[in-house]
């Protein structure tokens, strides 16, 4: 059994299906990355494994855990990295409290912010390279703020991390930033990376798992076998050649 | 606000009832305007009258000895609860709200005119919830608005944080373990029970425009101790719109709303300079 296991999982909204017949299966340690056109239901996926959806037809299993059924647990491995966009930036957030929260959230309330919670916080925005917890998340560039996020998914000591598009709206430099930031979390700490991209970053010194996806599984294993045109034209349909943004990460910013 | 010269001990009661409205306010104001749930509080105030309306019918007309406060606080949550509902599931937040205030002001109209063929008396009641009561205030007034605070302030204070939290990022506070719609209801319970118990004091339209107020202050001028700042502006303007009430011999909301709209006016000079 895998540390991640989908077997034949399939949702829709309504009439639109959004995942169909879905199955893989990654072995820790893995960096995934899973790739597919607009509406190819890749952030469907994420919350999914996150027990945020429940399936209308299949299975998944993550780290054990019958996921639908014991979501919470599930949930307590994995720290969870939305798109930057789905987040309402006119709320006034300190960084202090954006990640702060994942640090409380497992107390009954009153979740007051302790010395110790603060220390974690910290700690937390050092690994990624910040230093001021005080700092509106509103005012944070587009890269600042995902490393606010990774911070708040690291306080929690995760096993996995799941992002959603890490790389979008992000320019080149600040892409190669938050990829090298992942892969050093995985290779150091031992963290499962899954991620949604539109494209792989060149920056890292690793060859990921991608999965190719467009409502259902294309092909999956090494991004050089699953990368190929014939690949491609099947989840990307109309695509004749493979575009320079799907290595290189161009697409965004 | 009737005769200038009152006694000593109604003004006193008169003025601690505005602090206590205040107060009440305050603590509501701000979670809702950093939670961005201020079209909320629209719903909230159409149908605590359309449930005030519907209540008044029930006593006057059919004989249903029910308070009228509890079937407006309970019209205001069932329909606040239906908005989220009907966003989570269905239609985008606006649109959701647009049908449910569509909804509430039927029944208001509705009611308002099988009110007025049944009862002479009837519709008259029913306004107090529309423009507020007279200045005088009773001690079961100041009553009502300190239960309404004593509930609503400390459980409003355990809360806001996670209120806002999932106006900032709903998807990520669920993956955290929060609860994200036992809060969202419980907030709606909460504002629901203090806009209708202020609905009775100074009216729907009034409490409207004061929601906004203090939070959209707090927010604008204040990097820190925003409950405090809330609970002082919507005290200071709930003190003083009762006085200019009583020196322009209009109804509190009347004060209370001219002071508001002053407070709007300073905030955009404040934001164009």
């Amino acid at each position: 059994m895998g540390e991640v296991e989908l077997r034949n999982v399939s949702y829709s909204f309504g009439d639109r299906m959004a995942l169909e017949d879905v199955s893989f299966e990654l072995d820790s340690p893995f960096f995934c990355a899973v790739m597919g056109p607009n509406g190819a239901g890749k952030s469907t996926l994420l919350k999914l494994m996150l027990g945020l959806l429940k399936p209308q037809k299949g299975m998944i299993r993550i780290m054990g855990y019958d996921v639908p059924r014991e979501a919470n647990r599930v949930r307590r491995l994995i720290g969870y990295i939305p798109q930057v966009i789905d987040i309402d930036h006119r709320i006034p957030m300190s960084v202090e409290e954006v990640v702060a929260m994942a640090a409380l959230s497992r107390n009954l309330p009153p979740r007051i912010v302790t010395g110790e919670v603060r220390r974690r916080v910290r700690e937390a925005l050092e690994l990624v390279g910040l230093d001021d917890p005080s700092a509106q998340f509103s005012e944070l560039s587009g890269g600042q703020r995902q490393r606010v996020l990774i911070a708040r998914a690291l306080v929690g000591e995760p096993r996995m991390l799941l992002l959603d598009e890490p790389y979008s709206m992000l320019d080149f430099d600040m892409k190669c930033e938050i990829a090298d930031l992942l892969y050093r979390l995985h290779r150091d700490r031992g963290i499962d990376i899954f991620l949604v991209a539109h494209e792989l970053s060149p920056c890292i010194h690793l060859e990921p798992t991608v999965i190719l996806l467009n409502k259902r599984v294309y092909a999956i294993g090494r991004a050089g076998e699953v990368l190929t045109l014939e690949n491609l034209r099947r989840a990307y349909p109309g695509l004749t050649e493979i575009p320079a943004g799907f290595i290189l990460g161009e697409d965004h910013g | 606000m009737g005769d200038a010269w009152m006694p000593l001990d109604l003004l006193l009661l008169i003025y601690l009832s505005a602090a206590a409205n205040g107060l009440l306010i305050g603590a509501i104001s701000l979670p809702l305007i950093i939670s961005r749930s201020i079209l909320f509080a629209l719903t909230m105030t159409h149908s605590i009258l359309g449930g005030a309306i519907l209540g008044v019918y029930l006593n006057e007309v059919l004989g249903i000895s029910l308070p009228v406060p509890v079937t407006a606080f309970l019209m205001a949550l069932i329909l606040s609860i239906l908005v989220a509902e009907l966003s989570e599931r269905i239609f985008s937040e606006d649109v959701s709200i647009a049908l449910v205030v569509a909804l509430a002001t039927t029944i208001t109209v509705v009611f308002s005119y099988l009110l007025a063929k049944a009862s002479s008396t009837g519709l008259s009641l029913a306004w107090v919830y529309v423009a507020g009561t007279s200045a005088v205030a009773t001690l079961g007034d100041l009553q009502r608005t300190l239960t309404g605070l004593v509930i609503t302030a400390p459980l409003m204070h355990l809360i806001s944080g996670e209120i806002k939290y999932i106006a900032f990022d709903r998807d990520g506070a669920e993956a955290m373990g929060i609860n994200t719609r036992l809060y969202r209801y419980l907030f709606f319970a909460l504002g629901s029970l203090a806009a209708s118990i202020l609905s009775m004091s100074i009216g729907v339209l009034a409490t409207h425009v004061l929601l906004a107020i203090p939070g959209a202050i707090a927010v604008r001028f204040f990097k820190r101790r925003l409950f405090a700042a809330s609970y002082l502006s919507a005290t200071s303007l709930s003190l003083g719109g009762y006085a200019l009430a009583q020196v322009m011999n209009i109804p509190p909301s009347g004060g209370i709303g001219i002071l508001s709209a002053i407070a709007v006016i300073g905030m955009v000079v404040a934001r164009e300079s």
